[in-house]
């Protein structure tokens, strides 16, 4: 039960339970079958996005291009569909290879030049985002094979949408990978202790490299996501991942210096974006609003985890001699 | 075929400006424990880092097991065999003990996936080796520093290292704590077949453990490879510091019945420092001795306004007052504070000469609407430049390009620009050269002769015994003892580490 | 080290300063209009507004930081602005005062956060940049103020110079030499800089760093508010979306000016007039762009190549500079 306390998610998970209880209370239309219908398709997509930052934020980095690459296999997905009359398959595998490129070029600039994750991806975020606008003039592709709006809006019994199969198998395979594989430890292990890892032996271009082209792929499926979901691919699908990108990960307790991220309590900061976000529309609450609150739960968990990082440091600081 | 496992002949190491090795030999006996002795600057460090892959000597050459080596990374030096343990250093703090012990190689399921119920086991293995109680499940920020060191200990065994060189490691230990680890060394030595290189200011625990001793004194070979049993304490210390190591006498006279001018009284610390309570005349040189960990910097620190002070009173001129932040000491009380770590602490590298040996002085040369240019800073700071001899091309030189000593004196003139009447001098110093050593020591006689007080921190025992007045001893962050200082260095020295040892 | 070149050629400004010539000769030369009054006009318009977001985010880089919310932070400021003039009917120079006060204390909420908590400014600023937007919108119900005083609209279509130049470029010219001025001559100039290179060493040596960063964060503060009245001036409304959603049109610039410019990423070296260049530079490389008809989408991905060319002239120049002034 202490072991349980401890964990990132356990606290989350509470305030997920509750909140949702209490909700429901107030608003009974919270857990109407549309209600959850749009919460889960929500969740789902925002829960791609989240993972996609936060491996970067595992290795103690940070990744502004999310969206960008997002945006850019959206387009590219949909426009090689209806321009040159692509199946679906090859053009969901050529998405998934533009953003496994994104990504490479993001790590290898990063590790190769030293400087910091965030230059570089903000200056590759506008190379992205520029391609993409010049590849469409701003304008949307609409034709969109049946198959693939289908799978962006049917369901699979009840409420429950076709679309949350994907981010399901994705976070199953994300906690599989930063927790019971090698490349996944050693991911943390570089995030923890740079010049320790580099000790024993891992290769920092490895694991840099790795870390963001994985999370180049899970933009590209965010992306392809969201073009099933709105059933066009529209230019500016990404333009808005970046601050839930963050979001999610840093509530579920990630500390952004890296080292520590935790794929469940994450998969919770998603849930409890999105629950938040919900209830403010049943609630009849300005949808501005999400934004201040987000923001603000941000800092509310940089507060916490802050507390706690403090607090551990405390205990062993005091008799280690420097 | 030679009974050594490890040997290091003639090696030679440069950098810009210094020798830091010259013509070095060590030689590490298989299944021994060998002391590395030397004085800050002698050339330890730079050895050990020859050895652990992190340097290239110039000249001269690595054998291990007879083969010639040569290691390009720590990596490679840690496949060889060769382990550094660090204090906690080298761990993954939010990892569990078991998992950092096989981080390299962990083990797997069918399925690929790292089975976490054979890493526990596997990790146990080498727990009970080394007879530690410790649950390869825990993860390692909850431990305590001793077992982490432990843990480390465990970790380069099992990635069967035949040789440890420890570096320091009992300096922030417990006694009992001490006496485990040196019984582990001593098994280790014994059952694994494994050599060790203990680095350790402490004497006392080289006569404990060690069979043999190698010392460096300026880079090269004070002796080589010693049988404990052929040397005494006082050999030793004369083997480190050399002989011609003199004491200077400074003719004062300190009333030590006199008035205080700053009062330590009481003080506990968020740090841990117990019932701290230190006087300091006017014009004294007051020393504070200790071994690393004794909490010297860190009362200092808290005094200064970094860390919080819980409890106790601090009396200038008998008025009690309350300092803030080093800005508070300066500006307000005229207490300055000159690192012990020049490079991080004490200048600011990348500026240049003119801004590092100003900043303590621009409040004070800020005209109206805080006006302030670089020939006023220049009219300030040039006499204590140049009483200092700092050479420098220019007052434009990017500090990062001088010397380590030019660098000390800059760090040392900026304080004197800014005219404080109490000065903590932290381990002055560590890593310079004897001349501006034995110049910088003259200047702190002559600035406590000029009315200047102050206290000194230095972990080199003739250094405090040459320029102290009078020597506070502390440990485990409190004061264990307190002399007026003779001068005479036999005496000082056994009636210090005596005050240590109790 | 050779002696017989002057040390300023050896400057970054100064490899700056050629690329603007050579631009200028290759844009004059190659397309139709790019000296014409009119152009130039425009192009002194956008400088102006680009050189102050850019000194907005040197003076966090100078502390190793970063600040998300500058464009938020600007629009905020400059919708307060516009809420004065238009809702309240305050006077203009008064508003200005109090949009610039407004600024500075968004700037020290920046500040503040991230000193008292010890995280890096991104996530601070990442949330302000939210919170703040998110009010504004809120707050002025993303409604613009277009009916602003004359006088105030005015003087952001005025032109000056026979013509050529906007009196918005004067502002940010002048901006540039009191930024200089306080950096290399003055104390607290001084000091914020040392904070900036060396925390630890400035805190030892008598400097209140903490109090070093806030100031940093206001000044940033304040110069996105004046951006943002400039702004407002120049298109003659405030307006929600003057400067993309949550203020992201602004950071490109915001980068862009200082990295080129030769500020450090780590902190501690300013750049002011590098910064001014590197705003020009930006700016007229922007305005070739469409001149040459690369097409208006393909623009943001040449910025994007020219931040990454930038950086990594950056992290060549942190091998190859032996030295280099601190205030420049």
């Amino acid at each position: 039960m202490s072991a349980l306390l401890k964990k990132d998610w356990f606290g989350l998970g509470l305030v997920l339970i509750f909140g949702s209880i209490l909700i429901s209370l107030f608003k009974p239309a919270f857990i109407s079958p549309f209600n959850l219908y749009v919460l889960m398709l929500s969740v789902s997509l925002m829960l791609v996005v989240a993972m996609s930052q936060m491996i970067i934020i595992a290795i103690g980095q940070m990744n502004l291009s999310v969206g960008a690459i997002g945006g850019l296999v959206a387009i590219s997905f949909t426009g090689l569909m209806e321009v040159y009359s692509m199946s679906i398959l090859p053009a969901v595998l050529i998405g998934l290879l533009i953003g496994l490129a994104c990504g490479f070029i993001n790590g290898y600039i990063t590790v190769k030049t030293g400087i910091s994750a965030f230059i570089i991806t903000l200056a590759t975020l506008y190379i992205f985002k520029g391609m993409n606008l010049g590849i469409t003039e701003a304008q949307p592709f609409y034709e969109i094979p049946e198959a693939v709006k289908f799978f962006g809006n049917a369901k699979i019994f009840g409420p429950i949408p076709y679309l949350v199969i994907i981010p399901i198998i994705i976070t199953v395979l994300m906690w599989i990978l930063m927790n019971r594989t090698s490349l996944g430890r050693y991911m943390l292990a570089y995030g923890n202790n740079v010049q320790s890892s580099e000790l024993i032996g891992i290769s920092s271009t490895k694991i840099v490299i790795y870390a963001h082209v994985i999370s180049g792929l899970l933009a590209a499926i965010g992306g392809m996501l969201v073009v099933c979901r709105l059933q066009l691919g529209t230019p500016n699908i990404g333009d808005s991942w970046l601050l839930p990108s963050f979001a999610a990960p840093v509530i579920g307790g990630a500390i952004l210096a890296g080292g520590k991220v935790d794929v469940i309590a994450t998969a919770f900061g998603v849930i409890l974006v999105s629950i938040i976000s919900q209830a403010l529309v049943i609630f009849k609450i300005d949808p501005f609003f999400v934004q201040i609150f987000l923001g603000f739960m941000i800092l509310l968990a940089v507060f916490i985890n802050r507390y706690r990082e403090y607090r551990e440091e405390r205990r062993t600081k005091v008799f280690s001699d420097e | 075929m030679s009974d050594y496992i490890l040997e290091l002949n003639n090696i030679t190491k440069n950098f810009p400006g210094v020798k830091a090795l010259d013509n070095a030999n060590f030689r590490l006996k298989k299944k021994s424990i060998h002391a590395l002795l030397g004085e800050n600057g002698a050339g330890k460090s730079t050895l050990i880092k020859i050895i652990t892959g992190v340097y290239n000597q110039n000249e001269g050459k690595l054998f291990l097991n007879n083969q010639e080596k040569s290691f390009s990374s720590p990596n490679e030096a840690m496949n060889a065999g060769i382990s550094v343990v660090h204090q906690e250093r080298n761990l993954i703090r939010r990892f569990s003990v078991g998992e950092n012990l096989m981080l390299t190689n962990l083990p797997k399921n069918n399925l690929g996936l790292i089975d976490y119920n054979t890493v526990a086991k596997e990790s146990k293995k080498w727990l009970d080796i080394m007879e530690l109680d410790i649950d390869p499940n825990t993860i390692v920020s909850d431990l305590t520093v001793a077992k982490m060191q432990l843990c480390e200990i465990a970790k380069a065994l099992s990635l069967e290292s035949k040789i440890l060189l420890l570096d320091e490691p009992t300096s922030s230990l417990s006694p009992q704590d001490t006496k485990n680890l040196f019984a582990l060394l001593k098994r280790l030595v014994a059952e694994q077949d494994v050599s060790i290189v203990f680095v350790s200011h402490k004497l006392e625990e080289v006569f404990e453990i060690c069979d043999e001793v190698t010392v460096l004194r300026d880079g090269k070979n004070a002796c080589e490879s010693e049988q404990i049993t052929n040397l005494n304490r006082q050999k030793l210390v004369k083997l480190m510091i050399g002989r011609d190591e003199q004491i200077i006498k400074s003719k004062k006279n300190i009333d030590f019945t006199d008035e205080s001018l700053l009062d330590l009284q009481s003080i506990n610390t968020d740090l841990g420092h117990k019932n701290i309570n230190l006087n300091l005349k006017k014009g004294e040189i007051l020393g504070l001795y200790g071994l690393v960990g004794a909490g010297r910097t860190e009362l200092i620190k808290c005094v200064l306004g970094l860390d919080k002070i819980n409890s106790g009173q601090i009396l200038l001129n008998n008025k009690e007052i309350k300092i803030k932040s080093p800005k508070d000491a300066l500006e307000k009380y005229k207490i300055g504070y000159i690192s012990e770590d020049r490079k991080k602490e004490g200048l600011i590298l990348m500026h240049d000469v003119l801004s590092n040996a100003g900043i303590t002085v621009w409040s004070n040369l800020k005209k109206i609407l805080s006006f302030l240019n670089d020939s006023i800073v220049y009219n300030k700071v040039d006499p204590y430049v140049k009483q200092l001899e700092v050479k420098t091309p220019s007052y434009q030189q990017i500090v990062s390009n001088l010397s380590g000593g030019n660098q000390q004196k800059i760090s040392v003139a900026k304080w004197l620009a800014s005219g404080t009447d109490i000065l903590f001098i932290d381990e002055p110093t560590v890593g310079i050269d004897i001349k501006t050593k034995s110049y910088l020591h003259e200047l702190i006689i002559e600035l406590s002769l000029k009315g200047t007080s102050i206290i000194l921190i230095t972990s080199d025992m003739p250094e405090m015994i040459s320029l102290a007045d009078r020597i506070i001893t502390m440990k485990d962050f409190k004061v264990v003892g307190e002399t007026i200082n003779n001068h005479n260095y036999e005496e000082m020295s056994s009636s210090i580490m005596g005050n240590i040892h109790e | 080290m050779n002696n017989k070149i002057p040390n300023f050629v050896k400057t970054n400004q100064f490899g700056l300063l050629i690329l603007v010539i050579v631009f200028i000769c290759i844009f004059s030369f190659s397309t139709d209009g790019f000296t014409s009054r009119f152009n130039i006009y425009a192009l002194s318009r956008v400088v102006a507004l680009d050189i102050m977001i850019g000194l907005a985010m040197m003076v966090v880089i100078l502390t190793g930081g970063l600040n998300l919310s500058l464009g938020a932070l600007g629009v905020s400021a400059a919708m307060f602005g516009g809420w004065c003039m238009e809702s309240m009917g305050i006077p203009i120079s008064i508003t200005i005062i109090l949009v610039l006060a407004f600024g500075s204390f968004l700037g020290w909420i920046n500040g503040f956060v991230t000193v008292r908590t010890g995280v890096h400014s991104f996530i601070v600023t990442l949330a302000t940049m939210s919170i703040y937007f998110g009010f504004m919108t809120l707050l002025t119900e993303a409604e613009a103020f277009r009916k602003l005083p004359e006088a105030f609209t005015d003087f952001g279509s005025l032109k000056l110079f026979n013509k050529y130049i906007s009196p918005l470029l004067i502002i940010s010219v002048l901006t540039c030499f009191v930024l200089y001025y306080i950096f290399k001559y003055t104390d607290i100039g001084r000091k914020l800089i040392a904070a900036g290179a060396n925390p630890d060493a400035a805190e030892l040596s008598g400097i209140s760093v903490d109090r070093m960063f806030i100031y940093c964060h206001m000044l940033s503060g304040f110069l996105a508010a004046l951006a943002g009245i400039m702004l407002t001036a120049r298109i003659g409304a405030a307006i929600p979306s003057m400067a993309g959603h949550l203020g992201f049109d602004w950071l490109l610039p915001a980068f862009l000016a200082p990295v080129l410019g030769g500020t450090l990423l780590s902190g501690g070296k300013v750049t002011v007039f590098g910064t001014m260049l590197g705003a020009i530079l930006v700016t007229l490389i922007n305005n070739g762009l469409y001149l040459i008809d690369v097409g208006e989408f393909w623009v943001r991905f040449f910025l994007g190549i020219i931040l990454l060319g930038a950086v990594l002239l950056d992290r060549a120049r942190e091998y190859f500079t032996v030295k280099n002034s601190i205030v420049s």
